[in-house]
């Protein structure tokens, strides 16, 4: 736990979400000469693009470019972070806020760790890693994943046996079992939300029975798959470890679905599914890929050409609606579709041995009854100026990035940048009206 | 073939649509009902086809199409559907505005497509029927037995005038759909064999009366939305609602055929068992029928239309004041109420009958064609003498 911080710090900027578009956000302010706090309620900032392989359309590797932020405002002089940190209630008097923070537990004195692993070496519980999205295992005291920041240990009560041995090894004795959680109220100015976003459940559409295979998977996990450094270190089945010879994407397999509760696009799977296709035709050459869409929504900056590049590179694009997916024979995947293409011969059955489901964006946070921000129909974070487009409902309090509805990286780092200039404008304003008055 | 685009074809079939709410205009073709459907996995041509027929006015094709009457209305396509369009009440609409059509009397359009219509429809019968009855009854002499009441030769008689009239009625409009169906396959080039009808006339019938296909709807529900006891399963009521009404509609036929008219007989003589046993089992189907539109609840009991309640009501009144009648005469002696329920009774039954091409109750003849034309369309091609030598 970071203990360097107390209620006395009053930033002048608090970015709830250390993601890109809060770092990014961060990075931007601070860089103007303010203070800023990050609260990220994981063991690391990074977000989901730390998770991630490569990123669309330039292929470029995703922690490549993700790392060297993080890093950037882990050292910058005018950023602090707070690690394992929710937000409890954001309370705003008169254009001022107060952050109420609640630190949880990591068992560990972060004044004290140096990240040497030998706690995480002589453990020996282990749980599904939730980096890996429960392909690998993790020790029940660990460093989060290889390049989180901070590289400090962070002990998982839930799986903990408490047999003592971490603290034995510890060479500097941070192993603080009695640690309690820690409330911090944090005066400042301003505050950006970047919480992000979550993807819906794979299981959400009962007729693609992602709860009977195991191969039935979510983008995130073909992430870890694809990632040079994820479980296996090659794409594998997750049910029994077999080379797979023939993947389905399954576009709109969680947004643009009434029956699901969420008709909006989530913008980014047709493009994400390009380029996993693009990799995964580089990981394993001999295997067919399909992409199961009702349209490719390619609308970026070379995103067109991304797109037909991955048809010439022989990635099969079927247009319709994937109707069911179901597990048969042992360990194929049966995926029925009409596909409105082929007059002759609509309903089609293809039989694949790994099945991405495209899931979709929710929101990351629910804003409801801790900041008094509105959020929209969809349940992203409102912003209703169009010429404003990072203030919310509150004045003071703004967002970037996918809080405020889905969106690539590309958009969330544009978005982060017009929001810390946005805060900056606005702090400007504020002190030199009351430096006046 | 030119095409033909009737370009208010979509409002005309929206009429017939359960209250006014059907908004099929938000399809945006993705395919999903027709890649869920249990029954159109063969052919892949509804629901999102006919969907497409009606988008763009091709009304020609939308009544040729026996894929239109393929649909048992499970309502897995409505559960599913990403834009909530909702096939399966578009599909019931579509059928109701090609009975319409079929019809050649004008009637089933003025039946179907208003509450007001189908009222008027009925009243018209209704009246009709209870003038014609009371023209030969005995009223005011609750003493007489019930056929003496209502002369059982003139209920007889009108009753075979009714039949052949409506029996002429049907046929122009099944002829009417088989003429739409070959004029299309044949501007399609499509060959069909005449030597292939006897089969997939049977194949029709076995299908109608067992419900083959509709069974797979049924496992289709059963494994997404969860068990239901097997008395309760559509298949399960729908067949009950067929084969009691068939059941009273044979016994009705033998009695007449085989019995003086009126002369009294116990309720286990085979024809009366027959009838009643048919009764009683038609009335559980209807009942489990109206309760469940009653509810509500999923698709595609969520949204009825007038007509969908008017078919169900009719048949269910006709059969209690049956099983009524079925009472009645054990009465120590007949009284005003009985006569009143008796003539209630039989002019219901003519009702149901002379209603029977307007009603939802056509389904009976253009499903049954529809599957045949269907089994005709995809039967074998003979295989010709210069293929079977490259063999």
């Amino acid at each position: 736990m970071n203990t360097a911080i107390d209620s006395s710090y009053s930033p002048d900027v608090v970015v709830i979400g250390g993601g890109i578009a809060g770092l990014q956000s961060a990075l931007d302010l601070a860089d103007q000469g303010m203070s800023v706090l990050v609260v990220e309620r994981n063991a690391s900032i990074g977000g989901h693009m730390i998770e991630l392989s490569k990123v669309f359309p330039t292929l470029d590797c995703a922690s490549c470019i993700t790392t060297p932020k993080m890093s950037a405002a882990a050292h910058h002089p005018n950023i602090q972070i707070l690690t394992y940190t929710e937000v409890e209630a954001i309370e705003s008097i008169e254009e001022h806020h107060v952050v109420r923070l609640l630190q949880k537990p990591t068992y560990v004195n972060f004044d004290k760790c140096i990240g040497c692993r030998l706690c995480e070496y002589a453990c020996d519980t282990e749980y599904p890693d939730p980096f890996e999205q429960g392909l690998g295992s993790v020790r029940a005291i660990a460093v989060p994943f290889t390049n989180a920041i901070p590289q400090k240990a962070v002990l998982d009560a839930e799986h903990c046996g408490t047999c003592g041995t971490c603290a034995r090894v510890c060479p500097t004795g941070a192993i603080e079992f009695d640690q309690q959680p820690r409330r911090l109220s944090i005066h400042t100015d301003a505050v950006i939300l970047a919480t992000g976003f979550q993807l819906n459940a794979v299981t959400i559409k009962p007729q693609y029975h992602a709860s009977l295979s195991r191969d039935i998977i979510s983008p995130l996990t073909l992430e870890r798959l694809l990632a040079p450094h994820g479980p296996y270190g090659r794409v594998l089945r997750p049910s029994d470890g077999k080379i797979p010879s023939s993947v389905a994407f399954v576009q709109c397999a969680g947004s643009r679905d009434e029956s699901i509760g969420v008709p909006y696009c989530s913008r980014v799977c047709c493009m994400y599914a390009i380029k996993q296709a693009m990799l995964l035709s580089g990981a394993l050459p001999l295997a067919d890929i399909t992409i199961y869409y009702m349209d490719i929504r390619a609308f970026g900056k070379g995103y067109e050409q991304f797109y037909q590049n991955a048809k010439a590179m022989g990635i099969n694009f079927v247009r319709g609606k994937v109707a069911r997916i179901q597990p048969v024979d042992g360990s194929d995947l049966s995926v029925l579709v009409e596909t409105t293409e082929d007059a002759e011969n609509p309903m089609q059955e293809h039989r694949h041995d790994l099945v991405v489901l495209a899931q979709g964006m929710v929101p990351g946070w629910n804003p409801k009854g801790i900041v008094n921000a509105d959020c929209a129909g969809d349940g992203f974070v409102a912003t209703p100026q169009l010429t404003a487009p990072t203030a919310t409902t509150a004045p003071g309090i703004f967002v970037a990035g996918a809080a405020a509805g889905p969106k690539d990286i590309v958009d969330s780092i544009a978005e982060a940048g017009a929001a810390a200039m946005q805060v900056s404008e606005y702090l400007y304003q504020k002190r030199s009206l009351t430096t006046v008055g | 073939m030119p095409r033909i685009v009737d370009e208010k074809l979509m409002q005309k079939i929206k009429r017939h649509g359960a209250g006014g709410k059907l908004d099929v205009s938000a399809c945006f073709n993705c395919g999903n009902c027709t890649a869920v459907c249990p029954l159109a996995q063969d052919s892949g041509g509804f629901p999102r086809r006919v969907i497409r027929m009606a988008q763009v006015g091709m009304e020609r094709e939308l009544l040729a199409s026996e894929e239109l009457w393929r649909c048992y209305a499970c309502g897995e396509c409505t559960q599913t559907c990403p834009r909530k369009a909702d096939p399966a009440g578009f599909m019931a609409a579509a059928r109701s505005y090609a009975i319409s059509r079929f019809d050649l009397t004008g009637l089933a359009g003025l039946a179907n497509r208003s509450a007001l219509g189908n009222l008027l429809v009925f009243l018209f019968f209704s009246t009709f029927f209870s003038i014609l009855l009371s023209s030969n009854g005995s009223f005011g002499h609750p003493e007489l037995p019930i056929f003496q009441f209502l002369p059982g030769e003139w209920i007889h008689d009108i009753g075979v005038v009714l039949f052949a009239v409506v029996g002429l009625s049907a046929f122009l409009g099944l002829l009417s759909m088989t003429w739409r169906f070959w004029t299309m396959q044949r501007s399609r080039g499509v060959q069909l064999r005449l030597s292939a009808i006897p089969g997939a006339i049977f194949s029709a019938l076995e299908d109608a009366l067992l419900h083959r296909r509709f069974r797979n709807c049924d496992e289709e529900q059963t494994a997404v939305k969860g068990n239901q006891p097997w008395y309760l399963r559509p298949w399960t009521v729908h067949l009950a609602v067929m084969s009691g009404f068939l059941a009273m509609l044979l016994a009705t036929t033998l009695d007449y055929m085989l019995k003086p008219i009126g002369s009294p007989v116990p309720p286990w003589y085979p024809m009366r068992l027959l009838g009643l046993i048919g009764g009683l089992v038609c009335l559980y189907g209807v009942s489990v029928v109206l309760v469940r539109r009653a509810k509500g609840g999923q698709a595609p009991y969520d949204r009825s239309s007038f007509a969908d309640w008017f078919f169900p009501v009719l048949l269910f009144c006709t059969v209690v004041t049956g099983l009524l009648c079925e009472i009645v005469v054990y009465l120590p002696s007949p009284t005003a109420l009985g006569h009143g329920i008796f003539f209630a009774h039989v002019v219901l039954a003519m009702d149901l009958v002379a209603m029977m091409p307007l009603t939802k109750f056509a389904h009976v003849l253009y499903r049954t064609l529809a599957l045949a034309l269907y089994a005709l369309r995809h039967a074998p091609a003979k295989v010709t003498a210069s293929v079977e030598a490259r063999v």
